[in-house]
């Protein structure tokens, strides 16, 4: 009997032991999310209520507004791209100094010392075309959808804001590696400044920071692109994603 | 399942988002929302008030979690993947050290802007480069409060889809033209090869 009673032991501790890397399992992603798995409706629509990184979904969604040929993703997609260029644009200002002396040679470097140097420019170029792109594309899928009749009225102009915002930062990121394509763009760009009625020149002379576009330009448009803009953009992108959510979504044609 | 969502708390009033526009979860949504979802017809045990409300109400609502995640990752992997595979492949230009004292010709602002500056070339300046980039602005801002037509469906909205199809049309037209047809002082490129 006693030894019986030992097996028995054993084996249930055994089970016990088996069983606890689930169960640790479980308890992980409970104190993550806050709920069990999501295998119910139930546990799923709270899931998505009351957690801080799913609270910008609505917890429920209408299935047609799941269509992919709605959205097309587009303003998902463009706010990736954001946070993609803010990683890799972070990676780059380690390499970068905003000066003549230094700008050029920096570019260099990351083409041909730094570890990937190339591939995070590259990345971070490519998806700043992109996003101009996508972002254009999704002001043309709100517009085509009617999506920007009442109630939302407000977020269309917040969404040109950040069209706006996309272009002037793609613009001002075309200086900053200062060979003769960055040169000769940002001077053409802001040429167009010199023909505004009034005070045409010294707004020009105010976004370069000198009469040429110089040292003065490189950190003007360094700070306006790793930091002004940004922070604009992203305050404009809370208050949009907030209007999305409590307009809800359009749908449904 | 359906009983469960009647019965889901509905803390935020946006639980269960009700149709945007009046009439706008009609026939074309249901059927949608039919052909989407395979799942919505197999209640056959569903008495028949039920099922009658099903039927009203086939674009019936999931919850966010995990399906738009589910979704959001998917299109963020495929567009991080791609835009990885371009920037392997497709090396960024760096031309040589910028030269105050050598304008190139033609020199092009960045392809976003060459529709302006391929205006500029056609039109006064002033027109160009200040009062159409604002007139465009203030226009797109000003549009949802000056288009008093409340429907959302195409075929009612004829001439906001022309005069904005007209824009875009236009727009892109003039940034390729800018981009791939001017040379040497603004020229069309085929004015050298012709020997005008």
């Amino acid at each position: 009997m006693a030894q019986d009673t030992a097996r028995n032991r054993l084996q249930s501790g055994m089970k016990k032991a088996a069983a606890l890397p689930i169960e640790i399992g479980v308890q992980l992603w409970k104190s993550v999310f806050r709920h069990g798995l999501p295998l119910t409706d139930k546990i799923a629509t709270r899931t998505a209520l009351t957690n801080y990184w799913l609270h910008a979904h609505p917890p429920r969604i209408r299935k047609s507004h799941m269509k992919f040929s709605y959205t097309f993703c587009l303003g998902g997609i463009s706010f990736f791209l954001f946070v993609l260029l803010t990683v890799t644009g972070l990676f780059l200002m380690f390499y970068y100094v905003p000066s003549v002396q230094y700008a050029y040679q920096n570019m260099k470097d990351l083409q041909y010392a730094v570890s990937f140097g190339i591939v995070m420019r590259n990345l971070h170029r490519w998806g700043a075309h992109a996003m101009v792109i996508t972002v254009w594309l999704h002001m043309c899928r709100v517009f085509y959808t009617g999506s920007y009749k009442p109630p939302r009225e407000f977020n269309w102009g917040i969404g040109v804001t950040l069209l706006l915002m996309t272009l002037l930062l793609s613009f001002t990121g075309y200086l900053l590696p200062w060979d003769q394509l960055s040169l000769w763009a940002v001077t053409v760009g802001t040429n167009m400044a010199k023909y505004a009625p009034l005070a045409g020149p010294q707004t020009r002379f105010s976004m370069l920071g000198s009469y040429t576009v110089g040292n003065a330009t490189i950190l003007r448009f360094y700070v306006a692109h790793v930091l002004g803009l940004p922070l604009v953009a992203a305050i404009a992108m809370m208050v949009h994603f907030w209007r999305v959510r409590k307009d809800g979504f359009s749908g449904n044609l | 399942m359906a009983d469960e969502n009647e019965s889901t708390p509905n803390p935020e009033g946006v639980a269960r988002p009700d149709p945007i526009t009046p009439g706008a979860s009609g026939a074309a949504g249901g059927a949608a929302a039919a052909t989407a979802t395979p799942t919505a017809p197999a209640k056959p045990a569903a008495p028949p008030a039920q099922r009658q409300s099903l039927k009203k109400d086939a674009d019936t609502s999931i919850p966010s979690f995990p399906a738009l995640v589910y979704r959001e990752f998917i299109a963020s992997l495929v567009v991080g993947v791609v835009l990885t595979a371009i920037a392997l492949v497709v090396q960024s230009p760096l031309q040589q050290l910028a030269d105050p004292s050598m304008t190139p010709d033609p020199s092009k602002a960045p392809w976003y802007f060459l529709g302006l500056q391929e205006l500029l070339s056609r039109v006064p300046p002033i027109t160009a480069g200040v009062a159409f980039p604002t007139f465009v602005i203030a226009g797109l801002i000003a549009m949802p409060y000056l288009d008093r037509n409340p429907s959302r469906h195409p075929r009612d909205r004829k001439v906001g889809i022309i005069l904005f199809t007209g824009f875009i049309v236009f727009s892109v037209a003039f940034a390729l033209i800018g981009t791939f047809f001017r040379g040497l002082e603004w020229k069309w490129y085929w004015d050298g090869i012709l020997g005008r």
